[in-house]
């Protein structure tokens, strides 16, 4: 193992104290591994609290202030937080129009985010929740309630984050958040391993002429291995999957190619060129795109696709909002 | 056998906590076949927190109050699925052993055991068959039960226990998942082990030698 890293086994804390003195601009520690927007709580507007595993960034945390999330806990790498960073999070966003949380389905979150749910409740705090389960190849249609959220919450959080900026109420935002899981879809495919720092040792092997389709960000299995060969066809096979899950004929969509830490942005170009060409010939009108590292796998080399359907509500939102997060904006 | 008094029970968890550390590879190993590879790792991070809380409990600490500590511990830095089953399962364990000034008894163990696995599954609400750590801990608590209703050596029940748990997650291999990451494999995740299962045997385990050690 070759990282940047001291006691594997700090790797976590560190990174925290080093994100939020790093951001101490727009954020603020609200407890031991919590974080929300500087000038939280904002009244009247809808609180969004996020989180996850650590080793995504810059999903979840990065993703804190204007325009996105208001809060965030951190989890140890690949690991949900526990339920006490989501609840200092929580406490430190509600301005009273309640809070609605929005993470992937993995079994860890649901329980830890489930836990906080009920305890803010007792304390009277209104909170929803929105599950995101975006990733195709992870479970057939009919049992798409197992699929795993991956790349699609970035695009899916620009709708929320809009929504609740504009003061929607809590019920508006999570229904406009509902509604753009609904209509995200998202494949990866990874061609190398990672390596959690306590663990010391790659996840899995993957032959040097082996990627993995399917593949989920915590380096989980995919669907099936495949021999490495020219991206076009890969990226054929990739998007073919989203179109055959999904009805995107004709339809404004919002674009996302996401690396999953460990290949260059040159190469996700490439992934873009043949994305936009499929959905030309497909009739299919890009209204939103953005080509980078969002939802990462530490140093996983790889790519996800996400496209997220756009009716008239979402175009807008995404179109017109201005985001000024720890780690992305957008104006 | 002297009394299995609560500081013996703080005791116990230390060792429990070691040997969980000294599998920590092999678990992520397990794990890494068709999860994501940290089973270890989060068990590792649980346990140390057990034994920062531990080492702090007066040798005066009742039975009780000894498993309230591992489940505080886990509560506050485990997270992902296996914290909140283990605090819940803990958390368990201590109501369990309620009121008790020592765990002598076969029966005091079965109670606990039971408690936890009982707790996990409400929590985690896997059925028997769903290759998690109740394909180990539930044949584990019948066993115990079984021998609690004849009387009998503890050491002796505690390390057929933990034998049963080990033999159970070994038979783990066959089953295909139902819960967890592991769970959107399917058949591909037949013939491994569950890691789970196996860190559930190791914990039994790491009861019993300390309860034997004295």
């Amino acid at each position: 193992m070759k990282k940047l890293i001291n006691d594997p086994f700090d790797t976590v804390q560190e990174l925290f104290e080093g994100f939020v003195s790093a951001n101490d601009h727009l954020i603020k520690q609200v407890g031991h591994r919590s974080i929300a927007r500087i000038e939280s709580p904002i009244a009247g507007k809808v609180g969004i609290v996020v989180g996850g595993g650590s080793g995504h960034l810059p999903a979840f945390a990065g993703y804190v202030g204007k325009g996105m999330a208001d809060g965030a806990a951190f989890g140890n790498i690949f690991a949900s937080p526990p339920a006490k960073p989501v609840i200092e999070a929580t406490i430190a966003v509600n301005s009273g129009a309640g809070v609605m949380y929005t993470y992937g389905n993995y079994q860890g979150d649901c329980i830890n985010f489930d836990k906080a749910q009920d305890h803010c409740r007792e304390l009277g705090i209104q909170v929803q929740t929105v599950v995101l389960n975006d990733d195709v190849l992870s479970a057939p249609k009919d049992q798409a309630h197992k699929r795993r959220g991956i790349g699609g919450l970035f695009l899916v959080w620009h709708v929320a984050g809009a929504k609740a900026e504009a003061m929607a109420s809590l019920d508006e935002v999570v229904a406009v958040t509902s509604k753009a899981n609904a209509n995200t879809r998202t494949v990866g495919v990874g061609l190398t391993s990672c390596t959690v720092p306590a663990n010391g040792k790659p996840t899995f092997s993957l032959p040097e002429d082996e990627m993995e389709i399917g593949l989920g960000i915590h380096g989980e299995p995919g669907i099936k291995r495949v021999k490495l060969r020219p991206i076009d066809s890969v990226i054929d096979e990739i998007v073919e999957s989203i179109l055959a899950d999904l009805d995107y004929k004709g339809s404004d969509v919002a674009v996302l190619v996401n690396g999953l830490g460990g290949s260059p942005a040159e190469e996700l170009y490439l992934v873009y060129r043949r994305v936009s060409q499929i959905l030309k010939a497909s009739n299919i009108n890009i209204r939103f795109k953005h080509v980078g590292e969002q939802v990462t796998a530490l140093e996983m080399a790889g790519v996800s696709v996400s496209l997220m359907r756009l009716d008239t509500e979402m175009h807008d939102l995404i179109k017109n909002s201005v985001v000024d997060t720890c780690m992305y904006k957008k104006i | 056998m002297s009394d299995v008094t609560g500081a013996k029970v703080a005791k116990s968890l230390l060792l429990v906590a070691k040997r969980v550390e000294e599998n920590k590879d092999y678990l992520c190993e397990l794990d890494g076949e068709v999860g994501d590879g940290d089973h270890g790792v989060s068990m590792t991070i649980g346990m140390r927190a057990v034994t920062r809380a531990v080492n702090n409990l007066p040798d005066s600490v009742t039975p009780q109050a000894a498993f309230v500590a591992a489940a505080d511990a886990y509560a506050d830095e485990v997270g992902a699925t296996i914290g909140p089953l283990y605090e819940a399962a803990f958390r368990a364990a201590a109501e369990a052993a309620k009121g008790k000034t020592n765990m002598n008894a076969i029966g005091d163990w079965a109670a606990v055991y039971e408690a936890m696995a009982v707790a996990i599954q409400v929590l985690g609400k896997a059925e028997l068959g769903d290759k998690t750590l109740l394909d180990a801990f539930f044949p584990a608590v019948e066993h115990i039960k079984k021998l609690a209703t004849g009387g009998g050596d503890l050491v002796s029940a505690l390390e057929s226990t933990a034998k049963c748990a080990l033999d159970s997650a070994i038979s783990t291999k066959d089953l295909v998942p139902q819960k967890g990451r592991a769970a959107r494999l399917g058949d591909r995740a037949k013939g491994h082990q569950d890691a789970g299962a196996t860190s559930l045997a190791i914990v039994l385990a790491g009861f019993a030698e300390a309860i034997k050690a004295g």
